[in-house]
């Protein structure tokens, strides 16, 4: 082993196995981003091209054709209805989440205590336990394959209220008592002091549930009964080959061009938040 | 879970005061959809799956016969049958892999960073992608993996339209989704760890093996229980992905519960039925919450 190379080993604290694990890892790391790779190489691909013995991973003629003829399909609505689904939800989730947990956390109120101990036992109940009652409720109401019946049951997520409650925990009483000298009432208090200190929390509970919210599956799946009404995970699905009859007409490149424009909203947000994500699910389920 | 016995009464000891009937109307905001649409229809369901309940009339009730049929039914138990054997492929992978991928990112190498991303990064996308990606990479003729399959002389595997391989296949694309989760929560643990523990067990001589073995898998134990159970329950509600990449076939050999009762309540319009399977399924993860809540309990 060259004497550089030891020297660079000591002074990182590795030793010659670390030299096997390295590239290893990395190559697994690699290994790992390959599905998303092949996602993109295919959508850009002529349709003869696809369902070929030839791996081509670098397409050798590019097209456009395969985004173009997903947006034959209903996609700009669904984006739409997916938008204002995951951006109200999460928006009220993070909100109210935070006036709850704010509440939780610094005020002093009989029941307080039974209410953040119902909350956090509701996280055993699957969701899947209420999707049909629910779906039956909404029905009953008249408000099936509407954006009420898409945002409302989103909007009470307990992950929200948990994490700001964790972070009021710790805040400063100082910061209070000053307001409160000042004549600040509690309303005052919560939206002039404590939510704008609250950014970290709620950067980081926004990222998660706004990701939650955007894939979120089988509940819009049950409640749009039609095509206009569909979120983009719901629509983009008939793409399959068991549930839609799409790609037996279209072909894989035009399903992979449409998982790539459904992909590309949570993938963007986490490579720019990367941080909050990893933070947030941490602090979110270690410390329970 | 445990954080509420230790939050109730913030442990600050202060003294009584008057009551902030603000905190009433901060909580009710978040509590008010919260209870009417993510617990009443918890109580609401216990009602319909004891009823015939379709979209149009009016329910009638029939005590417990959806349960008796749901124990009659061959095809509830292939879902539940199925569903075991999805834990038993996904949930170690997932814990072997992810804590093995957090070991290595752990170790601050070049380029670790971007490790973490790609190993994040399947986590964050919709099941969506991941079905119709993996239902490409899997294709039989065509598919990327049966081609380096080949490489080693292994014939073209029927991974989604065979019952022998559908539920391996759905579980393969299960495990690159899963697994991020995991992997975070290994790291978060592992950067927990003092350095100096370490570093003593480095000086006392002990070697890689010992220092994972007898340092870092002892302090690991909670969180590897906490994401073994937290995988086993989401394995038990596996459906977004059979949805997509099989649709519980073929002849039923990927389904799962919820895939049933989805297929109950939407293609069949049996919701009080589907209802009864839900609770069945709840009851199964609720023995598993609190089984592990015991055995955590008995070793700490």
């Amino acid at each position: 082993m060259p004497q550089w190379l030891e020297r660079e080993l000591e002074e990182r604290r590795l030793n010659r196995l670390d030299l096997l694990i390295w590239p290893v890892g990395l190559a697994v790391a690699t290994l790992w981003a390959l599905p998303f790779v092949w996602m993109v190489s295919t959508s850009f691909k002529f349709p003869a091209d696809v369902m070929t013995q030839d791996i081509e991973w670098l397409p050798s003629r590019v097209t456009f054709d395969n985004y173009i003829k997903v947006f034959e399909y209903p996609v700009v609505r669904w984006g739409i209805n997916s938008l204002i689904q995951a951006t109200l939800a999460t928006f009220f989730c993070v909100l109210f989440g935070a006036m709850a947990g704010y509440a939780l956390a610094r005020m002093h109120f009989p029941g307080r205590n039974l209410l953040f101990v119902i909350f956090l036992a509701s996280l055993m109940i699957p969701v899947e336990v209420s999707v049909i009652p629910l779906l039956l409720a909404f029905v009953k109401v008249g408000w099936a394959s509407s954006y009420q019946a898409l945002i409302l049951p989103a909007i009470g997520n307990v992950f929200s209220v948990y994490i700001f409650r964790q972070f009021f925990l710790t805040f400063p009483a100082e910061l209070e008592d000053a307001a409160k000298m000042d004549g600040a009432g509690p309303f005052n208090l919560f939206f002039r002091i404590a939510l704008p200190l609250a950014r970290a929390p709620a950067i980081a509970a926004s990222v998660i549930i706004f990701t939650l919210n955007w894939n979120s599956f089988l509940w819009p799946l049950l409640v749009t009964f039609d095509e206009s009404m569909k979120t983009l995970p719901v629509g983009v699905a008939a793409f399959t080959p068991v549930v839609g009859t799409r790609t037996q007409i279209e072909g894989y490149s035009v399903a992979m061009a449409a998982v790539t424009i459904l992909s590309i909203p949570s993938l963007l947000l986490f490579c720019f938040l990367q941080r909050y994500f990893i933070q947030g699910i941490s602090q979110g389920s270690i410390k329970q | 879970m445990s954080a509420a016995a230790h939050s109730v009464d913030d442990a600050r000891g202060r003294t009584p005061r008057e009551i902030d009937k603000a905190g009433y109307v901060l909580v009710a905001f978040f509590a008010i959809p919260f209870f009417l649409f993510n617990i009443m229809p918890v109580l609401f369901g216990f009602y319909v799956a004891f009823t015939r309940w379709s979209i149009v009339g009016s329910p009638k009730w029939e005590g417990l016969r959806n349960f008796t049929r749901a124990f009659n039914d061959q095809w509830v138990a292939v879902a539940f049958k199925n569903i075991l054997l999805y834990g038993l492929i996904i949930v170690p992978c997932v814990t072997v892999l992810g804590l093995l991928f957090a070991l290595f990112v752990n170790k601050r190498y070049p380029l670790s960073g971007l490790a973490r991303t790609l190993f994040f990064a399947p986590t964050v996308v919709s099941a969506t992608v991941i079905g119709l990606v993996w239902v490409w990479l899997l294709d039989t003729q065509f598919g990327l993996v049966n081609h380096y399959l080949s490489f080693f002389g292994i014939d073209n595997i029927p991974w989604l339209t065979s019952t022998r391989w559908s539920l391996v296949g759905v579980s393969i694309a299960s495990v690159w989704w899963d697994l991020g989760l995991a992997f975070v929560l290994f790291l978060a643990a592992l950067q927990d760890i003092p350095g100096e523990i370490n570093d003593a067990a480095i000086v006392d001589g002990a070697n890689r093996w010992q220092r994972f073995r007898y340092v870092i898998l002892p302090h690991l134990r909670p969180v590897i229980s906490m994401v073994v159970t937290l995988q086993l329950i989401s394995t038990l509600r596996i459906f977004s992905q059979v949805y997509v990449m099989t649709n519980g076939g073929p002849a039923s050999s990927s389904s799962s519960p919820i895939h049933y009762i989805y297929s109950m309540a939407i293609v069949r319009n049996l919701f009080g039925y589907a209802s009864a399977i839900a609770i069945l399924l709840f009851a199964l993860i609720l023995a598993i919450t609190f089984a592990q809540r015991f055995l955590l309990k008995e070793r700490v």
